[in-house]
């Protein structure tokens, strides 16, 4: 995937059609629009700056899961199996880019008006979920499966989200990287993320 | 507005250093019994303090095990930590663990107490080497799992396996002190190193290692640098001096100089040693920071 930041507008719908598409409880977030000041008045910039899962070609997560419960698909999204994962954080304390969430028993108990009952909307969107594990982005894989693009990609009324194969030169992705020097984040951890910033 | 850097920016939208809040108070605990357990068995083994074998496998075996079932997510499914030894640290310490146990038990029994026969004196070298081998295995995984998470630049240091171990040891020789009473405590005839020598070179060399770790943070990248900061001067300073540096090792060390072998004092020295060493726990887990995945602002 590739992040354009010349057109992300910090509008957030991304964030909230990833929460609608993957049924988050209240607090957890798959993907965020980071926003960041800097300047001296009048000279002052804002910049948007959206983050999600980096699916690492050499994930750090993957390494430190002790149940096995993280692995890579052949097409390179890292996953998370909620059957396998124990809870123990220790992928949430390797990820560098802070993307892995905890579903903590009580996210799942209270519903998202806090009244400890749940919508019908809570009620079918929370069984995909294992609570008291940790899981993360997996760029709507079953989207991709079924050939479409991420939620948060589709619904980006910018083009500020650009999903594709990175191994694909003909792909948009690839092409925006190479026209204009993609950068991935926090190189220097050495994870190789699959994310590539242009700006 | 001024040009600001990245600050610490908690759970908000914000580019910054966050905190992280995966690995809490229960971690931390269970790492301090895991070591502290360990260095009392291996501590209590070499001087023959067969209370301190004991306690040492009890701290480890339930309370180690107590805190990290409370910490994990899905505790029924804990045996699953055990599977990939082949890469991650937390597997390889549960199988640290168990043949710690194991054998710790094993040798308590039949070696320390003889209440089975187990064989030849090898048999029984045997299994007492394993079980020394498997404390020092446990000891230091604490380190190398916190090392081999990269993320937390504040923990990414190859010192932290040796500051596990380094702790570990005090914790064991002051509280094995305490057990062994002052008599064997300071008894010299039957070992190279006095108990309360020990404990002293132990001090010091934990001094060293705890300001070398923070040195080489306040040194490193900018996360680890916020880190050490937030313990010497920022937020946590007001606990984690006083009870690390102070009570946890200019205190003992004092009253090891001062009256060495006494019951009291040792009490006293392992009262403030651990406190200290809990702290030091604690804040070093609280302390890390991730951090920022991008920075536009130009340099100060």
């Amino acid at each position: 995937m590739v992040f354009d930041l010349r057109r992300c507008i910090g509008c957030n719908a991304c964030v909230v059609a990833c929460k609608q598409e993957n049924s988050l409880p209240d607090g957890v977030f798959f993907t965020r629009t980071l926003s960041q000041e800097y300047g001296v008045f009048p000279n002052v910039n804002r910049v948007y700056i959206p983050t999600l899962c980096n699916h690492c070609e050499d994930a750090p997560c993957q390494k430190v899961c002790p149940s096995g419960a993280t692995y890579t698909r052949d097409d390179g999204i890292v996953m998370v199996d909620g059957e396998k994962c124990i809870g123990c954080n220790s992928c949430a304390v390797a990820c560098p880019y802070d993307q892995r969430s905890v579903m903590t028993k009580e996210s799942f108990e209270d519903g998202l008006y806090a009244d400890g009952n749940l919508t019908p909307f809570e009620e079918q969107g929370y069984t995909r979920f294992t609570p008291g594990t940790v899981t993360k982005c997996d760029f709507c894989s079953e989207r991709v499966d079924a050939g479409l693009d991420p939620a948060c990609v589709a619904t980006c009324p910018t083009d500020a989200r650009i999903f594709g194969d990175l191994d694909d030169p003909q792909s948009k992705a690839r092409q925006l990287i190479d026209e204009r020097g993609g950068k991935p984040p926090l190189p220097e951890k050495n994870t190789k993320p699959k994310v590539f910033y242009v700006s | 507005m001024a040009s600001a850097q990245p600050a610490i920016v908690g759970d908000s939208f914000a580019v910054g250093y966050r905190f992280q809040r995966y690995w809490g108070t229960s971690m931390a605990s269970a790492f301090f019994c895991g070591e502290l357990g360990a260095g009392l068995f291996l501590v209590s083994l070499y001087y023959s303090v067969n209370a301190g074998m004991i306690l040492g496998l009890v701290v480890t075996a339930v309370l180690k095990t107590y805190f990290h079932t409370s910490h994990m997510g899905v505790p029924a499914k804990s045996w699953r930590a055990i599977l990939r030894p082949d890469r991650a640290w937390v597997s390889r310490g549960l199988i640290m663990i168990v043949l710690f146990t194991g054998f710790g038990v094993l040798h308590v029994v039949t070696g320390a107490y003889g209440l089975f026969e187990m064989g030849s004196s090898a048999t029984l070298d045997i299994i007492k080497i394993v079980a020394a081998l498997a404390a020092v295995g446990v000891m230091a995984y604490h380190g190398f799992a916190m090392s081999d998470s990269t993320a937390i630049s504040l923990w990414d240091s190859r010192l932290m396996p040796l500051v596990s171990v380094g702790y570990a040891l005090l914790g064991g020789a002051v509280v094995t002190a305490v057990l062994a009473g002052p008599t064997q405590a300071g008894d010299v005839s039957q070992t190279a190193v006095s108990l309360p020598s020990l404990g002293l070179v132990l001090v010091l060399l934990n001094a060293g290692l705890v300001s070398a770790l923070l040195y080489g943070a306040y040194h490193g990248s900018p996360g680890a640098r916020i880190s050490a900061e937030m313990l010497f001067k920022g937020v946590f300073a007001r606990q984690f001096v006083p009870l690390v540096f102070v009570l946890g090792l200019a205190l003992p060390f004092a009253l090891l100089l001062w009256a060495p072998g006494s019951f009291f004092v040792e009490l006293a020295v392992a009262i403030a040693a651990l406190i200290g060493y809990y702290a030091f726990r604690v804040f070093i887990l609280r302390a890390g920071v991730y951090e920022p995945i991008m920075n536009f602002a130009p340099p100060e």
